[in-house]
């Protein structure tokens, strides 16, 4: 009897499985919507639903957000009215503080090269495409004399608040002078360029540049790049804050600021550990016909946040996601096999617009490390096709095609330098043998017979790091030290969690890492240049902003100093051809694969009109949030 | 001991799983010397390559050709046009192209591309087009481009004098290559990994990797667990108190939180695949320590074990030779599921990215990680992960199915 029991137990615990097993099976082939949001095709037509969401909007101001979050259908967007996003935002938002440090709120504050302007707006956005700034708050700037030492910058007359006051030249000194008052990580950088701003009539704003003993100005590039990066906020709200805070500085950069002001098309409307809704300003200024002469066609802004990349892809491949952000292998097979109405910038290898290039960072302080030698050979070695190919899941060029430089792949940056002056540098990748060479000849040989080589009688391990989840940048690393092993080196992977990582590179408490330097900018290629090779970087105590191999050249930091104020083409290809030359032959760090900024991945099965290359609309593939990226807010339409 | 074994093998559970187990294990022995490649060479440039065989292109061009009068024409278009893709073709062509829907016979292939040839332009305005169908229209035309033509295929090298082009040969219709004569070829049972790494090559080695991590945590748990399960049910008072006092303590901490934090500590650079079994076998012992106390506890006061007594024995000797065989068949059958259980731990700390690191060893656990990482389940790339499956299934079905036929050798209650 007991024997039968059993029997019984164990075929029931077998189908249980076997069932399970086809259920696991099956959720691969076919995505189920199951665990994604429920689509509201259904009350789209219902302008209940919009009303309900709309009280959700005043009661999520105080503090109640959580209460409303369980409320059910109020979070809920008509879909056809809804952009729904995926590979932003991770985790629950702290604060909207464009001050802060800590807002974890990247669908609102992107202060970066190309920022995103959905909620505050800069000055200007900036076009990676052609590398040129588009008005926003300001109609066109212009430096007032050749030394470039001050800038003049027109403001639109249209522009205003979110409460509907006038956005003036005001706001914007007043907003430059918060920042370095309050020392917010752009308030930090920038007054090394900038000595003030200031409004001369309400439409007018004057930037004078910081100038060093000979009366030149310390970087006019970076002044520029102000321009794009800097959030204007509004002086009343400001001093509200400040009055609620004692203008103390710590406090500033941590109060929450629900209760903003902004200039944007957007404002908060939702917001939980689930998902983040924007709702479109109905009065918002740049339907003027200065601006953009319309309103952005989506009224709600949405990212659902999904729990990892997976659950992003299975909601983007049902339809429940239009824009997604995320590194996805073999992106072909969405349309190729799956016949799904998803598309990315390029229909073709590499499938986007690269503009960065994910790097090896060898800190050169360590021993092994500081020997050109080991790091050429390590470069040399590395096999660059088959991280692009399988880590990189073929969304980069080659290095066959684009050679290796400070360069990103962009045509206008390529043309800056001399490829052939430095074509005999380049290394082409898994030459296993010239990296053995190279060792050989540099005396670092296995002396002790255990397939590891010795340098100085310590052999030479090395731990190379990236936070852990980022899939492309572990399997990168883990190629390299697969290479690395075959020419006795030894390297061991490591992926701690994001802030270990980060912690460990800007403290210089690393071996190997990688990293990315940054992408287009309207101060690149210098700036990259500059987190390639500048001491500048090499000498901060926590560093985060570049140059983590802590690698140190006179010659590079003195052409570095020159180019800013250089604006003789030719000169400059002279400058850049020389950097290139010290940046291939001392090999602080080398690229292992180029990189789109953001991954763009849209699903036609609610919105078209998303911009495509050759599409003659020169907007940039950033994700219709970043830059002049936004601008394609402004062309979607409906499905027919 | 003769008898012993013949019972056991009698028991049809426990043959069935020993077969399993025993084939797992010989494959893992000799596969890796028929099959001498490196486990974790990266073949494949680029993620999951289907299984298959893969012949060289240029060898299949270059190599003898034989001609079949079997028309590959016709084959090639079905395989080319699905029916979806005729649907589409009539949409477009009654949408933009200007022709009549009745003009239209999707039953005709071969009209039906001919008018696609004629009217189709990529260029043409397609208002209300999203991208990605605009996109699907480039590629299907570009696949059906010349597919009625019967032109031969040409194949051209280039000059390296001049740099022109030269014809070198030429390809018909119907020409064959035989699979068998072209040199170059390679046959990935299981396809390949994220990485373009053989996986049955790569799953042979994880599974040898995972069964030593099984055996060394499995070996290691039942030493340190009979150990002091002996002393401590045999000698009993203090020491037993003790004992038993750091066994509830470990048994109080679930062992795998234990497993996870001794793991982080030891670091990515010391975790080999030894040090790996160590620690799962260093987490792992305890419930063996109280069952083979409470067994010796019963076992001590047996009349032979009191005889030994006072014929003076040692202690030592009472205890191996008077008690452990009583205790051998729990014995062996606690190291079965300790073999078992430590080779899931092992799958389950790689899969945290806490087992060995992957540039060095294949195991089970590190490509189930890897598979997941770089999806697998979403791409339809089932053999990255479902062979790992069944594999860490199948080891977990025949040591338990052993377990079991071997408890009911020697149970006597559970005997039939």
């Amino acid at each position: 009897m007991k024997s039968r029991t059993k029997r019984l137990v164990a075929l029931f615990a077998t189908l249980a499985m076997t069932a399970s097993l086809l259920a696991g099976c099956g959720g691969g082939s076919e995505p189920t919507t199951s665990d994604t949001p429920a689509t509201t095709d259904d009350v789209a037509a219902d302008d209940a639903a919009t009303d309900d969401a709309a009280t959700t909007d005043d009661a999520a101001t105080d503090d109640a957000a959580g209460d409303t979050a369980s409320a059910g259908d109020t979070t809920s967007t008509p879909r056809n009215e809804t952009l729904y996003f995926a590979g932003q935002q991770w985790g629950t938002i702290n604060d909207w503080n464009p001050f802060s440090t800590n807002s974890n709120n990247p669908m609102c504050i992107q202060q970066k090269d190309s920022s995103r302007t959905l909620i505050y707006e800069t000055l200007f956005m900036f076009n990676m495409l052609d590398g040129e700034l588009y008005p926003l708050l300001g109609t066109e700037w212009s430096w007032d004399d050749e030394a470039m030492t001050s800038m003049t910058v027109k403001m639109n007359p249209d522009a205003h608040w979110s409460d509907g006051s006038a956005l003036t030249a005001n706001d914007v000194a007043y907003t430059w002078e918060a920042n370095v008052k309050y020392e917010s990580s752009l308030g930090m950088d920038f007054p090394n360029y900038v000595e003030s701003i200031t409004a001369v009539d309400d439409a007018t704003v004057a930037i004078k540049c910081k100038l060093d003993d000979a009366g030149n100005p310390t970087n006019p590039l970076k002044v520029q790049q102000l321009l794009q990066q800097m959030y204007v906020m509004q002086k009343a709200y400001l001093e509200t804050v400040e009055g609620r805070n004692n203008s103390d500085k710590e406090a500033m950069k941590l109060d929450k600021m629900e209760d903003l002001v902004a200039s944007g098309p957007y404002m908060p409307f939702f917001d939980d550990d689930q998902k983040i809704v924007f709702i479109r300003d109905e009065n918002y200024w740049g339907q003027a016909a200065s601006m953009w002469g319309k309103l952005p066609a989506p009224k709600y802004i949405a990212h659902v946040i999904y729990a990892d990349n997976n659950a992003g892809q299975v909601a983007l491949e049902a339809g429940d996601v239009d824009v997604c952000q995320q590194f996805t292998t073999d992106v072909q097979k969405l349309w190729e096999e799956k016949n799904l109405p998803i598309t990315t910038y390029i229909d073709e290898p590499p499938y986007g617009q690269c503009a960065t290039m994910p790097s090896c960072w060898m800190n050169v302080e360590k021993p092994g490390l500081d020997q050109v030698a080991v790091r050429k050979a390590i470069a040399m070695a590395t096999d660059y096709d088959q991280i692009i190919a399988s880590a990189m899941s073929n969304q980069s060029p080659t290095f066959t095609d684009v050679p290796r430089s400070t360069m990103n792949p962009t045509d206008g940056e390529q043309a800056m330098y001399d490829h052939d002056a430095v074509k005999d540098l380049q290394f082409a990748g898994n030459d296993i043998e010239g990296a053995k060479a190279l060792l050989d000849e540099a005396g670092i040989v296995d002396s002790d017979g255990d397939g590891i080589r010795e340098y100085n009688g310590t052999p030479l391990s090395f731990k190379a790091e990236c936070p852990k989840g980022w899939t492309d940048w572990m399997a990168s690393l883990e190629i390299v030290a697969a290479s690395a092993k075959e020419i006795g080196i030894d390297i061991q992977t490591y992926f701690p969690d994001q802030n270990t990582f980060y912690d460990d590179i800007t403290t210089g408490n690393f071996e190997i890492c990688m990293n990315s330097p940054s992408g287009s900018s309207i101060t690149n290629p210098w700036g990259r240049c500059m987190q390639f090779l500048s001491s500048q970087y090499a000498d901060l105590e926590v560093n985060w902003s570049g140059n983590w191999s802590q690698y140190r050249n006179d010659e590079a930091d003195e052409i570095l100093a020159k180019i800013p104020l250089e604006t003789d083409e030719a000169t400059l290809k002279e400058y850049y051809t020389r950097l290139n030359e010290i940046y291939l032959t001392d090999v602080p760090n080398f690229a292992l694969m180029y990189r789109p900024e953001l991954f763009y991945i849209v699903n036609e099965s609610v919105w078209t009109g998303y911009p495509m290359k050759d599409d003659g609309s020169n907007i940039p593939p950033t994700d219709c949030t970043d830059g002049y990226g936004i601008a394609a807010l402004y062309n979607l339409t409906l499905v027919e | 001991m003769k008898n012993t074994l013949r019972q056991v093998f009698h028991s049809p559970k426990f043959v069935l799983g020993f077969i399993i187990f025993a084939g797992l294990l010989l494959t893992t022995i000799f596969y890796p010397l028929i099959v001498t490649a490196d486990p974790l060479e990266m073949v494949g440039n680029g993620n999951f390559f289907k299984p298959g065989t893969y012949v060289s292109v240029k060898d299949a061009v270059e190599g003898t050709r034989y001609t079949l009068n079997i028309d590959a024409k016709a084959s090639s278009i079905g395989s080319k046009i699905s029916a979806e893709d005729k649907e589409a073709m009539k949409e477009w062509l009654t949408k933009f192209g200007g022709v009549a829907e009745a003009d239209i016979n999707l039953e005709d292939v071969e009209g039906l591309i001919g008018l696609w040839e004629a009217n189709y332009s990529a260029d043409a305005e397609q208002k209300g087009l999203t991208a990605s169908k605009k996109k699907y229209y480039v590629r299907l035309n570009n696949n059906i481009d010349g597919i009625l033509s019967d032109n031969d295929v040409i194949i051209a090298r280039e000059n390296p004098e001049t740099g022109e082009l030269e014809q070198s040969a030429s390809i018909g219709s119907k020409e064959y290559v035989n699979t068998k004569d072209v040199a170059n070829r390679r046959t990935f049972i299981l396809g390949t990994d994220n990485f373009g790494r053989d996986v049955l090559t790569e799953l042979v080695d994880a599974t040898k990797t995972s069964l030593r991590v099984g055996l060394i945590a499995g070996m290691i748990a039942t030493l340190i667990g009979l150990f002091l399960g002996l002393i401590s049910g045999y000698v009993g008072g203090v020491v037993d108190d003790l004992i038993m006092f750091i066994t509830n303590m470990f048994t109080v901490i679930p062992s795998f939180v234990l497993l996870i934090l001794i793991s982080y500590s030891v670091g990515q650079n010391a975790r080999g695949v030894n040090l790996v079994g160590i620690i799962i076998g260093i987490t792992s012992w305890t419930w063996t320590t109280r069952s083979v106390r409470s067994q010796v506890i019963s076992l001590r006061n047996r009349d032979h074990v009191n005889l030994s007594k006072l014929s003076g024995h040692s202690m030592m000797r009472i205890v191996l030779t008077d008690i452990l065989p009583y205790l051998a068949s729990y014995v062996v059958m606690a190291f079965i599921l300790q073999i078992s259980s430590g080779i899931l731990a092992e799958a389950q700390l790689s899969m945290l990215g806490l087992g060995p690191s992957s540039s060095t060893t294949a195991t089970l656990g590190l490509m189930m990680n890897w598979a997941t990482l770089y999806a697998a389940p979403l791409n339809g790339s089932w053999w990255a992960y479902f062979p790992v499956v069944v594999t860490i299934a199948l080891i977990a079905f025949s040591l338990n199915l052993m377990n079991t036929g071997l408890d009911q050798v020697f149970n006597p209650q559970l005997r039939d």
